[in-house]
């Protein structure tokens, strides 16, 4: 039969060591795979620069850029928007969220509007808003409040009414009032989701900021890429993906995950990760 | 209902299957659905009339019908959206046939999955639009642009998804079936596609949802027909009313899409094969 | 006894699936999507015999026609139209365009087309 044998043998202790560290490894390989392939297939083909660089090209042109210092203009000026439309995001969404979370006929009239606008969240506003706000700052941080919005509110709604009425009514019985409630048993409970709605609402913020800015924005990440294109500059191009990706997984791992994992740690509650972003 | 006094007097009601059309009203929640909306086209209509805003900054919503009824009867929707959703719907396609395949080789293998997830991730926090300019210099401005913008977006969730599927199915399914000697392909066949399939279909959803908002990007950009291209082309002319008019159909499609054909979809899934998901 | 009760309303037999609110939700979603791909085209191939000018009907050889249509033309509508022939410039006013040697197929696909009002044969 094929039912394999559960044998153990004894590891050293070096080999442990060693297999742990081949597993913390494994994730970079498909990067190096990429690069290796990437580095072969230039030297082969030798294809023009402007459509495909060479791996030193892209070095060469971040490179140039964070010396010139116009790359942290650019980081400066996306991060900057980010951090402001998502903080309107989320204080709105937690705000209103916990609004229609409390009282069932507010989230049961705004559902079909909340379906309905999500639907159309993000840069589909942005032939109506570049007429109302122009091409600018204010564009890109509505575009991002209007994405962060959504899901922030829709995962608090969901959390508050998630909270078990068992705790609220105990707080009750123990002679807590409206507020105490909301303070001392729904918004805790109610945490995890709103922290999974950030975490969401950041990732899809983030992309939405990046679709946003290449349509037209005065600085920041998307228009690197967008002028760049202009200029049939591949290198600036790739060099420009690189940096929005390695800034969502960076924001994603030592940002929002540790925010996450401690206020779920503090409050010892279990939520289901929906990976969504 | 659930006394034993009740079983005997049991309403024939609750034993026949509901009819197809009591069972649609009653889930569109009889109209009521339509309120909030009511409600809104009636506040914008009172800030459009009391506010006289110029044409080219805010119209009023008879003047948005106007141009819809203009744009369906003068065959400018009809080919726009049309454009949009033929693109989402072979995008899905390719996506789901290339993406699948790939999710479940490297989903089985424990290693590959680790490997991959990391590189994923960060496929996925570039956008399929951060990529656009790429795709304009490779294939210019075309419907192939577009296409490989899309699948790019849809693929990723799609992957993983379907690893994450794969590798949630319990290793004693298929250590039984081996040990009752099935045939790989019959493994696949009866416990790894049955078992991963909530996943994989959570993973369309969610990839659509993803490729749908970078189709609507990237024909703006592209600027070769559907409806990014419909109210970005607006845009240009001042034309506010249709620009409201493309928004709305792009949410009603979208909303036709995923709540009417994905969902139940994944609901039908989830149902016949749900058991093994906690 | 309360074993009965509980699976009349759990259970459901088999043969419902069918009749599920999931599959009616699809079937309208499906309807949906069709009407918007293919509605106008189809009420087009229905009504296109009323758009042709008699003359025109039985074309075994390229012909010359004038499309007219009855509202003025966005460049969306001129570029559809010049794609079916070759262009030869308005005939009076702008929504009345010249089209030459138009094939046999072409004049029935363009005949089909809901937004165009009549074709008429060029003098």
């Amino acid at each position: 039969m094929s039912v394999p044998s559960a044998t153990l043998k004894p590891r050293s202790a070096a080999h442990h060591a060693a297999g742990w560290l081949a597993w913390r490894l494994l994730p970079a390989t498909p990067f190096v795979l990429v690069l290796l392939l990437w580095m072969i297939g230039w030297y082969i083909f030798q294809p023009i620069p402007s459509t495909l660089p060479s791996v030193a090209a892209v070095i060469e042109a971040i490179w140039e850029r964070a010396v010139s210092g116009e790359l942290w203009t650019h980081i400066a000026a996306s991060l900057s928007r980010l951090f402001v439309g998502a903080a309107v995001g989320i204080v709105t969404g937690i705000v209103f969220g916990f609004i229609a979370g409390l009282y069932r006929n507010v989230s049961e009239f705004l559902n079909p509007l909340v379906i309905f606008f999500n639907a159309i969240s993000g840069i589909v506003w942005l032939p109506l808003m570049i007429s109302w706000l122009g091409i600018g700052h204010a564009l890109a941080i509505f575009v991002i409040w209007n994405t962060v919005f959504f899901i922030v509110f829709q995962n608090t709604v969901l959390g508050v009414q998630l909270v078990p009425q068992v705790f609220e009514q105990g707080i009750q019985s123990l002679g807590g009032g409206r507020w105490e409630t909301i303070r001392s048993v729904t918004f805790p409970g109610a945490l995890p989701y709103v922290l999974t709605g950030i975490r969401s609402g950041l990732g899809f913020g983030w992309r939405a900021l990046i679709a946003a800015e290449l349509v037209g924005a005065p600085e920041g990440l998307g228009q690197m890429i967008f002028a760049a294109a202009e200029f049939h500059r591949s290198d600036v191009i790739i060099a420009g993906c690189l940096i929005i990706g390695v800034i969502a997984i960076a924001m994603d791992r030592w940002l929002l995950a540790p925010i996450e994992q401690r206020t779920i740690q503090r409050w010892g509650l279990v939520i289901d990760t929906a990976k969504e972003s | 209902m659930s006394t034993g006094a009740a079983s005997v007097g049991v309403s024939p009601r609750l034993q026949r299957p509901e009819p197809a059309l009591a069972a649609l009203r009653r889930m569109f929640g009889g109209f009521k659905i339509l309120l909030p909306f009511a409600v809104l086209i009636a506040i914008w209509w009172i800030i459009q009339a009391v506010g006289n805003f110029p044409p080219n900054v805010l119209v009023s919503p008879a003047a948005v019908w106007r141009a819809f009824v203009y744009l369906v009867t003068h065959g400018v929707m009809a080919e726009y959206a049309s454009t949009s959703l033929w693109m989402i719907g072979i995008a899905t396609v390719l996506s789901m046939l290339i993406g699948v395949p790939i999710g479940f080789a490297v989903g089985v293998n424990r290693y590959a999955a680790h490997a991959l997830e990391g590189f994923l991730r960060f496929l996925q926090g570039i956008s399929g639009i951060a990529w656009l300019p790429l795709a304009i210099i490779w294939f210019g401005f075309s419907h192939t642009t577009t296409l490989i913008v899309v699948m790019y977006t849809l693929i990723v969730p799609i992957i993983f998804n379907t690893m994450i599927g794969v590798r949630a199915i319990p290793e004693n399914y298929a250590l039984a079936l081996r040990s009752l000697g099935a045939s790989r392909l019959r493994l696949v066949k009866d416990v790894y596609l049955p078992g991963a399939m909530p996943s994989i279909v959570v993973g369309m959803r969610l990839g659509m949802g993803y490729g749908w908002r970078a189709l609507i990007a990237a024909e703006m950009l592209v600027r070769k027909g559907g409806l990014g291209d419909l109210i970005f082309g607006a845009r240009t002319f001042g034309q506010i009313d249709r620009i409201i008019v493309g928004m709305i159909m792009i949410g009603c499609l979208y909303i036709i899409v995923d709540r009417l054909i994905v969902q139940p979809i994944e609901n039908l899934t989830v149902a016949r094969w749900g058991m093994l998901r906690k | 006894m309360t074993f009965i009760a509980e699976t009349a309303g759990d259970l459901r037999p088999r043969r419902s699936i069918l009749l599920s609110p999931e599959v009616a939700k699809i079937a309208l979603g499906v309807v949906l999507i069709l009407l918007t791909l293919y509605g106008q085209q189809l009420y087009g191939m229905a009504t296109a015999s009323w758009r042709l000018d008699p003359s025109l009907r039985g074309a075994t050889g390229p012909s010359n026609v004038i499309v007219v249509l009855d509202f003025q033309p966005e460049r969306f509508h001129s570029e559809r139209i010049q794609q079916y022939g070759a262009f030869a410039g308005r005939d009076g006013g702008l929504n009345r365009i010249r089209l030459r040697n138009v094939r046999p197929a072409r004049l029935r696909e363009l005949a089909a087309i809901p937004w165009v009002a009549r074709i008429e044969p060029m003098k």
